[in-house]
């Protein structure tokens, strides 16, 4: 496990171990409506991290005691699989971690989706991280901001998270997991690209206020790639359809 | 000319009404949608159905209550109502296929119903609730080539429900479903046609 002692070289001649630079992404790949059964769907590969995220609703809540009469619930599920890294996640239910994560990701929905239009219903969602590789909180928010739109759930905006950080004293962004393991600080951060609204921050370690500062502007920086990769994967389901109609004619 | 436009997107130019978030006197779409310039809409792709007075809505009745009350499955979250009253002599059993009117929706989201006529035979299909307007088409010409070309009956409902009876139904529930895959393509009645006339001249 990360500790002090064995930790390594995380970055070698001013380069990352995957060969990035400190204000570069992993490769993001989205894929909207991959689910038939569900109301929505999508599903993200960002670097090595492989997640699928499912959304149901809005249906009538159960148990009924629960249901708000102003508005809508959000009720979300996030989880690892047991295969999906190299420790016991996923293993024996949901764990404390999880739990977390899927309370700090339904707030970060709450904010955004039009929930007064749909009172005494509830909206589910559902993470699975297949393969996990660190900021898989970040990632699964991504892709459930997708599956959201592709249920055509009302949303004030389409928003992303990733997380950014310190090696040493060097600010970056997007963790895998061994820098996620063996790194100074890791904040992953949702936003709204509109107004660039925070949704949700979390943070371990520390950060000076300078740093705090440039790892807010990366990840806003970076959050134009995704918002651009979300809104094309949405897009695109209906374009391979056009797309059908053309090679036609 | 439409376009696709995705939660959180401003909209060049306004808005009549609905689906849209204004702020600051710019208007946000808030669902997945088409963006429709000449009609200043935006139609949703996708979603609930949201029941409108007066809608035709096909359901299957769930449960028989007393005095000829009847709940009915509208394959939504909201629950379909039928009150009849003693004094009606209307009369239907659970698996029934029910086309109604909305006549209201009440404080606990049941969507009230009234007209009911019992639809004898046929196949039911469930497609998504926002594909409906395409299937019947403008002033319903999508609905009715469907059922002059194949021969059927056809009765939409906007709750995502349509019931197919007649001589060719296979032919136009594959119609359907093609239209509900392929609802933002433009020119869509153009080529349901030629589908459709291609298919059936085959076989005669």
């Amino acid at each position: 496990m990360a500790s002090k002692a064995n930790k390594p070289e995380l970055i070698v001649g001013g380069k990352r171990l995957d060969g990035r630079a400190f204000d570069e992404l992993r490769p993001i790949k989205i894929e909207a409506g991959v689910l038939k059964n569900a109301d929505g769907s999508a599903y993200i590969e960002q670097g090595n991290n492989k997640i699928l995220a499912a959304v149901y609703g809005p249906k009538e809540v159960f148990p009924k005691h629960d249901a708000d009469p102003t508005k809508a619930i959000i009720r979300c599920k996030y989880s690892m699989a047991p295969f999906s890294s190299l420790e016991g996640h996923g293993r024996s239910g949901p764990n404390r971690r999880a739990i977390e994560i899927s309370k700090v990701i339904r707030e970060a929905f709450e904010n955004v989706v039009l929930l007064e239009e749909f009172p005494n219903n509830e909206i589910d969602i559902f993470i699975e991280i297949l393969q996990g590789d660190g900021g898989t909180r970040a990632a699964g928010l991504t892709a459930a901001s997708v599956a959201l739109a592709s249920a055509g759930i009302p949303m004030k905006d389409l928003i992303y998270a990733v997380s950014a950080g310190k090696i040493g004293e060097e600010v970056v962004l997007d963790f895998n997991m061994i820098e996620d393991n063996y790194s100074d600080a890791d904040m992953p951060i949702a936003i709204a690209p509109r107004n660039n609204e925070v949704l949700l921050l979390q943070m371990d370690g520390s950060l000076t206020k300078q740093q705090f500062e440039k790892a807010v502007d990366l990840v806003i920086g970076a959050g134009k790639k995704i918002s651009a990769i979300q809104k094309d994967a949405l897009r695109e389901v209906y374009a391979k359809i056009e797309r059908k109609y053309e090679n036609k004619e | 000319m439409k376009s696709i436009v995705v939660p959180g997107e401003q909209i060049p130019g306004n808005v009549k009404s609905g689906n849209v978030y204004v702020e600051e006197g710019k208007a946000y779409a808030t669902v997945l949608g088409l963006y429709d310039e000449e009609g200043k809409r935006i139609i949703t792709l996708e979603g609930a159905w949201n029941p409108k007075m007066d809608e035709t809505v096909v359901g299957i009745v769930q449960e028989a209550g007393r005095n000829n009350s009847y709940t009915i499955d509208l394959s939504s979250f909201r629950r379909g109502v039928l009150l009849l009253g003693k004094f009606s002599k209307a009369e239907f059993k659970v698996g029934d296929v029910v086309e109604a009117l909305v006549d209201r929706v009440n404080g606990k989201k049941e969507v009230i119903l009234s007209n009911p006529r019992l639809l004898r035979g046929g196949v039911v299909i469930k497609i998504k609730p926002t594909k409906i307007p395409r299937v019947l088409g403008k002033a319903n010409t999508m609905a009715k080539q469907i059922s002059e070309l194949t021969r059927c009956d056809l009765v939409v409902g906007s709750n995502g429900i349509i019931w197919v009876r007649g001589e060719n139904t296979a032919l136009a529930i594959s119609a359907i479903l093609r239209i509900e895959s392929d609802a933002h393509v433009s020119g869509l009645t153009e080529k349901i046609k030629e589908m459709l006339v291609n298919n059936t001249t085959k076989r005669s």
